[in-house]
């Protein structure tokens, strides 16, 4: 099939084919991307046990190293980017990631107000004691 | 293992004589002719020794068109399996009125639970995906799919899953739970047998199948399309398969590991969804619908791409407003993901969220309401030709505006508080499927048919077939919706209510006349089958076609087109027609190139032989069994990662003599349009 790879005229290759790069270059892309992950991963057990920081704004810190790290693994890893022979990879991600959303935030949604026509429990329990 | 309770510790887990319906004449009986006709055609397979052809034109093929077919094959069998599902139904409720009827309640529960399974994962998939297969690398104007050996990987599987499935009517039982096993009742404690282990692992096996043929067809249609064919120049069945396998890809996932979580309450003792333990029944409710609702554009969505292409070509006028229709399925494809609460409204969610999914539920509807008038405006002014295909066209936009206008009453959360598991659902949901779906698969069948095998199918039994079902849905349907209206709930073994009896009556029949309308579709392919000669196509384009797939010849050879084809506005081949009639093409040859195609391979057979094995002990608990299959199954895939020849070349100067004769055919049918 190689032959059909690139006859659409986009220039729009597949994740892992696009690496035009000497060795050399890639491997630093990597360590970069290693060093970065492991310091995101670091700083996030160091938050968390740390009395450093405003104890409430722990669990948004946290959040924020988490999105950081995805970013990280995206870029450095996946080879996500802005240019123009990554449309499809980018579409993909932001379908995935509005479908994720809609399923999580929908499910948080709805399971939280899932007892709203239930009469309250301690109600519940008088009427059959 | 804690979950196997009598029988711990024998080689054969849970497996013992009992397991055979000795004393159940029914299944039996319809096991034993089965399985004796099945052994017939195993027994002339070999006698007359077609092994090696099946073996190696069909088995280990990896052509997306023969896996097209083997897919529709499945679908059209698994159909009759569900549809005599259905038959005894409607019969056991027009005689359960005031008595038992003739089927006893647990052989009755697993009837309902076996048809909605059947019907949608192993009619309704299969014959989606298999036309998508056929047709849509043709109409891209490219060799075969992105992932060759994966498809066949993906079919086997499906297979898979329909053998479990149907297993489970000899050995054992089927989940009486109903086609979505809710728990608690799918759960251990109250279906302690091996019913809802048959359903869960079939399903966790043809789900893996389906994923891989989403995948596959996804990166077919945005990574193979030929020289100039745009995203908006594809033709719409094309742009239905990109939405539906993008829905598959994302919505398949949540029923694996909503499904894998109900495995391990079972199997592994975790509460998930148990009543006790932290375990939330409604948890699953809500996954199975976040996968449920978008399966049902999944299926739909290819039928209105069938239906865009035969409505266009029988009117013999382009899509009427194609780039709506585009935004129209892509829109779908996205709201698809925000009205699944619609299906529990009833189960104690507030206002607020109610409100915001009865919404979202009429909002889809409008969509579909622009595709609905884009078929109706490209007809408007057309010179329409009534053929088979074209009828099931017809005969779904009346049906499916009906079922669509239910659709929209039950999406109003009060009116659905009333109506909600009652017969008038079973009547919506049976409008929309059978209206949608299956009138779209039969349209596709029929539109496509003589690309697949090089002769048309008879007319006359086609239409036949037509009006017998599409009269036969209404008597079926209609009684149900009254019934509905009347308070009759689903899924009843029988009944005291004097109201209902008739119209249980009238669907009944309404069953028999569908029946005659399967028997015609049966009889129009012995009687085409027979009269083959006679209907032969060898233009490779009978119906005045429009996209690619009739550029080429019917069948196609193996390599789909010798050149890839120039595309260069929407409707590509009809521009070619018009632009080959005005230049009386040029006769001078072309200079024909070696093509390269992926090599058969026993991979996907092979995987799902051991899936098989894997699936069965998984379910009858025989672990060393489980193990084995597994082992098997992770070995041919390493086999098949490491093989070292992956191509063959088909020569130029065979290429070049396949493809003159196609030439040839065609330079006659453009002479003689030209003449007329």
């Amino acid at each position: 099939m190689s032959d059909q790879t690139h006859m659409n005229g986009e220039h729009d290759i597949a994740p892992g084919d696009e690496e035009q790069h000497s060795v050399g270059e890639r491997i630093v892309g990597y360590v970069v991307g290693l060093g970065l992950a492991l310091l995101l991963t670091a700083t996030s057990f160091f938050i968390a046990g740390t009395d450093l920081v405003w104890q409430p704004s722990i669990p948004v810190a946290l959040i924020v190293l988490a999105i950081a790290q995805m970013g990280v693994h995206l870029v450095f890893f996946l080879h996500i980017t802005t240019g123009p022979d990554n449309t499809n990879n980018v579409l993909a991600l932001a379908f995935g990631l509005l479908v994720v959303f809609l399923v999580v935030g929908g499910t948080v949604w709805i399971m939280g107000h899932l007892n709203q026509n239930m009469p309250p429990m301690d109600q519940f329990i008088r009427m059959h004691s | 293992m804690p979950a196997g309770r009598t029988v711990e510790g024998t080689m054969l887990g849970k497996l013992d004589w009992s397991a055979i319906p000795f004393e159940q004449p029914i299944p039996l009986i319809a096991g034993g002719v089965v399985l004796v006709g099945i052994l017939a055609v195993l027994i002339w397979v070999v006698v007359k020794g077609h092994l090696p052809y099946l073996w190696h034109e069909w088995i280990t093929s990896v052509d997306h068109k023969r896996i097209g077919v083997m897919y529709i094959l499945l679908a059209s069998v698994m159909l009759l399996r569900g549809g005599s599902d259905a038959i005894m139904m409607r019969i056991q409720q027009a005689i359960a009125y005031q008595s038992q009827g003739y089927l006893p309640p647990e052989h009755y529960n697993q009837i309902f639970s076996a048809h909605g399974t059947i019907m949608i994962f192993f009619v309704a998939m299969p014959f989606v995906i298999g036309l998508m297969n056929l047709i849509v690398p043709l109409q891209l104007g490219v060799r075969d799919v992105a992932f060759p050996t994966l498809n066949s990987v993906g079919f086997w599987l499906t297979a898979t899953g329909a053998l479990l499935v149907n297993l489970s009517l000899v050995i054992g039982e089927f989940a009486r739970t109903g086609w979505l096993a809710f728990p608690p009742l799918s759960e251990l404690s109250y279906s302690p047998g091996v019913g809802v282990d048959y359903y869960a692992w079939s399903l966790q096996i043809s789900g893996v199948g389906t994923l891989v043929a989403g995948v596959n067809l996804v990166t077919t249609v945005l990574k193979l399309r030929t020289k100039g064919m745009n995203y908006l120049r594809m033709p719409m069945f094309c742009w239905t398969t990109l939405a539906s396998n993008l829905l598959i890809v994302a919505a398949f996932p949540i029923l694996t590991a909503t499904l894998a979580m109900l495995l391990l309450d079972r199997y592994l003792g975790f509460h998930f969804f148990t009543n006790e333990a932290g375990g939330n029944v409604m948890m699953f409710m809500n996954l199975i619908w976040a996968w449920g609702h978008p399966e049902v554009y999944i299926l739909v969505l290819p039928a209105f791409g069938i239906f865009s292409e035969v409505v266009s070509t029988f009117s013999g006028k382009a899509l009427f407003g194609y780039r709506s229709m585009v935004l129209a399925t892509m829109a779908i494809c996205v709201i698809a993901f925000m009205v699944w609460l619609h299906h529990f409204f009833t189960m104690g969610a507030g206002p607020d969220v109610n409100a915001i999914f009865g919404i979202a539920s009429m909002i889809i509807a409008v969509p579909t309401g622009v595709k609905i008038y884009n078929w109706l405006f490209t007809m408007y002014g057309g010179r329409i030709r009534f053929t088979t295909p074209m009828l099931w066209a017809v005969g779904f936009m009346v049906t499916f505006i009906i079922g669509g206008l239910t659709g929209v009453l039950v999406a109003v959360p009060p009116a659905d508080f009333m109506l909600h598991n009652s017969m008038f659902l079973v009547a919506h949901f049976h409008n929309v499927i059978i209206g949608g779906v299956l009138f779209g698969a039969f349209a596709g069948f029929e539109y496509w048919f003589p690309k697949a095998f090089g002769f048309r199918l008879d007319e006359r039994w086609g239409k036949l077939a037509f009006w017998f079902t599409f009269t036969g849905f209404y008597v079926t349907f209609v009684p149900l919706y009254v019934a509905g209206m009347l308070g009759m709930t689903r899924r009843l073994q029988h009944y005291d209510v004097a109201e209902w009896r008739p119209w249980m009556i009238v669907a009944a029949i309404g069953m028999a006349v569908l029946s005659i309308g399967v028997i015609c579709q049966i009889m129009q392919l012995v009687v085409s089958i027979r009269n083959r000669e006679a209907l032969r196509d060898r233009t490779g384009d009978p119906w005045d076609g429009r996209s690619l797939e009739w550029a080429t010849s019917s069948p196609p050879p193996v390599f789909n087109f010798a050149f890839h084809p120039d595309v260069r506005g929407e409707d590509a081949y009809w521009d070619m027609k018009l632009s080959a009639q005005q230049q009386s093409l040029d006769h001078e040859e072309p200079e024909y190139h070696d093509i390269e195609m992926p090599r058969n391979s026993p991979t996907g057979f092979v995987c799902a032989f051991f899936a098989t094995i894997m699936g069965f002990a998984l379910i009858w608990h025989i672990w060393w069994m489980v193990i084995l299959g597994g082992i098997g199954a992770f070995a041919t895939f390493v086999v098949f990662a490491w093989r070292d020849h992956d191509e063959y070349v088909i020569p130029a100067a065979e290429v070049a003599a396949i493809d003159r004769v196609n030439l040839e055919e065609r330079r006659n049918l453009v002479s003689m349009a030209g003449a007329i």
